[in-house]
């Protein structure tokens, strides 16, 4: 049993929210993936996970064994879990439940830094984060979350990038107003 | 094999391509500029010659402890000095237990290298019969956590080790003058090793781009960096080594350029250990004032002091002769045990009192002189003043404290305090009947 947070929500839901550098695979859950292998059926993905993860060859939209996408080692890719069972490598797909492709697929350009599970599931939490919030509002950027604990932001300058990263990075221990601040601040050093 | 493949630490290649890009522009991906350091912190550890120091993420520790050897046949009136490394497992993923690997001799061969060609320790002094024994000084630098620039890290870890270090001083005697004698810390002082200068290491990254070049690289620059190179200088400007293994060719003008900074760095890095090194011997010094005064306090009553902590409890007729000696004695006892205990005790043992020393065990045990030492050097003198306020029996233990700086004549303004606290005190030592009395009100009093 794991420390952690006790969350509620209504009407009799509760459950125990942890925070480690770690990641548990689990079904459903969409995560970023850095490509270490490739092999005849399948990708080998390293996601944070106690072993790697195989993405295959045909889990993309429209895939075929005609236009097998070229990864190379070190790619990134924003992938879903579909399979996680203990012992057994995860299995991940680059399309939804319904097939569609959506944003899954490779990464290109942009900054990639890691995080904990536990600030990965507040910056996709809604409403937005504190901290999302007060960045969006003042700078323009694309963000991936991953809830294996990896963050990939990108924006047209590099220092954007990096006030963006920083700032997330800053932000695990803070409260909301604290984060505003912090933000502000940070702003406030570049102009 | 499956576990290792997936604890690996694996970089993409957008983060290559963006620490590149953002080099362009002069960014780093920490924020700092190119020429940066990242912050440097200098802890030092109980003992003489540990030293911790981080650097960001970076942490590393060192340890330097002496030992009497056989010197080598050519240098038979030098001491030796080695550096040992050891790359924890917990510092990185890629670290394994065992054997060094080559990066963790390159480490230590270039801390060794800045401290011995340097000649930054003396090691003639060293030396303590030329031929037959002489000191040999061993520096162990353990790596904790590697976020990039171990070098760095672990020369200043090893330099603020060394300069905190004490070695036990040793004389020679016998018939012949050939026995060397060592003396334990508690009868001389041991006494620092003599540094001449301080040798920094500073360490440069270079990439594929000519124009790009960082100092203190962090552990992503290092993946994405083409050639490194650690100048180890000193804060005058003389030039200890210079390290450059393989990789990158670089250009003489950016040499020469690298040089010029790593002189400044070294002259911000010097000043820093100084004032670490400087604010350990300032508590060092302290925690011995409070050792020597209690000895200054046992011997300013001479003899009578003496007998006075042993048999002046029992019948109070010493204890007028000097309250000075005797507070000290009495409130040493309370040093040594909780203040709690020593009440309970005083209370159990003022009730037995029949005026013999037969019934004063506890409080001559208590000031048995090593013990006191021994506690007295354990406790802070920041620890006492927190307690000062709270209750009466904590109280028991501040004088003694302050009692000791009083004897070194620096704080006056504790003397108002201390005589209010002697009073308590003194009046619990006093013969029975006017001890409850007083006791009584003393404790009304707090």
């Amino acid at each position: 049993m794991k420390a952690g947070k006790l969350r509620f929500s209504k009407p009799n839901k509760y459950w125990v929210e942890s925070s480690q550098k770690r990641y548990v695979p689990h079904p459903e859950d969409s995560v970023l993936g850095i490509v270490v292998d490739s092999r005849s059926d399948n990708f080998l993905v390293d996601i944070k996970g106690p072993s790697l993860a195989f993405l295959p060859v045909l889990a993309f939209e429209g895939g075929t064994r005609r236009n097998i996408p070229k990864f190379e080692v070190g790619t990134l890719i924003y992938v879903r879990v579909v399979k996680a069972n203990p012992g057994m490598n995860p299995e991940l797909s680059c399309t939804d439940a319904t097939g569609k492709g959506g944003e899954f697929g490779a990464l290109k350009e942009g900054f990639m830094f890691e995080c904990s599970t536990g600030l990965s599931r507040t910056l996709l939490s809604s409403p937005t984060c504190p901290v999302l919030e007060a960045l969006g509002k003042k700078l323009s950027f694309e963000i991936a979350i991953g809830l294996n604990g990896r963050v990939w932001v990108n924006s047209a300058s590099p220092s954007t990038t990096i006030i963006v990263s920083n700032a997330i990075m800053n932000s695990e221990s803070l409260s909301g107003a604290q984060q505003r601040i912090m933000v502000e601040k940070l702003l406030q050093k570049i102009q | 094999m499956e576990q290792r493949l997936a604890n690996s630490w694996r970089q993409t290649i957008n983060e290559k391509n963006f620490i590149v890009t953002a080099l362009l522009s002069e960014l780093r991906v920490d924020g700092r500029r190119p020429f940066d350091y990242r912050k440097l912190s200098i802890k030092f550890g109980k003992d003489d010659g540990s030293s911790e120091v981080q650097l960001g993420h970076t942490h590393v520790m060192a340890i330097v402890s002496g030992q009497l050897l056989q010197p080598y046949k050519e240098r038979p009136n030098e001491g030796t000095l080695a550096v040992f490394t050891e790359f924890s497992p917990m510092a990185d993923p890629s670290f394994e237990p065992g054997r060094p690997t080559e990066s963790a001799v390159e480490l230590g061969r270039i801390v060794d290298r800045g401290l011995r060609e340097s000649r930054a320790v003396d090691t003639e002094s060293l030396c303590v019969l030329s031929g037959k024994l002489v000191w040999a000084i061993r520096i162990d630098i353990h790596i904790l956590d590697n976020g990039g620039n171990l070098v760095d890290a672990a020369n200043i870890a090893a330099l603020a080790a060394l300069l905190t270090f004490r070695r036990p001083e040793c004389s020679l005697g016998g018939e012949d003058g050939q026995q060397v004698v060592v003396h334990p810390p508690e009868m001389r002082d041991p006494i620092p090793l003599i540094i001449h200068h301080l040798p920094i290491a500073v360490t440069f990254g270079f990439f594929s781009n000519e124009n790009i070049m960082v100092i203190d690289p962090t552990h992503h620059e290092e993946a994405v960096m083409t050639g490194r190179m650690t100048a180890t200088v000193n804060a005058n400007g003389d030039v200890c080594s210079i390290h450059k293994p393989g990789g990158e060719g670089v250009n003489h003008r950016v040499l020469m350029h690298c040089m010029k900074l790593a002189h400044v760095k070294a002259g911000d890095i010097t000043a820093k250990i100084k004032d670490a090194v400087e604010i350990y011997n300032t508590q060092r010094a302290l925690r011995k004032i409070k050792r020597h005064s209690s000895s200054v306090a046992l011997d300013v009553g001479g003899t009578p002091a003496k007998s006075g902590e042993k048999e002046s409890q029992v019948d109070g007729s010493h204890l007028h002769q000097s309250k000075l000696k005797d507070e000290p004695s009495s409130m040493e006892c309370d040093a040594t045990s909780s203040g709690q205990e020593q009440n309970d005790k005083r209370d159990g043992v003022s009730q037995k009192f029949i005026g013999g020393p037969s019934s004063w065990d506890p409080y001559s045990e208590c000031v048995n002189s090593d013990l006191l030492k021994a506690s007295l050097a354990s406790h802070g003198p920041a620890t006492h003043r927190q307690q000062k306020g709270s209750r009466s029996e904590t109280k028991a233990e501040v004088p003694p404290q302050e009692m000791k700086i009083d004897s070194s004549p620096t704080d006056a303004g504790l003397v108002a305090v201390q005589n209010n606290e002697g009073k308590t005190l003194k009046d619990a030592v006093k013969p029975k009947n006017k001890r409850k009395k007083k006791k009584v009100s003393s404790n009304t009093g707090n």
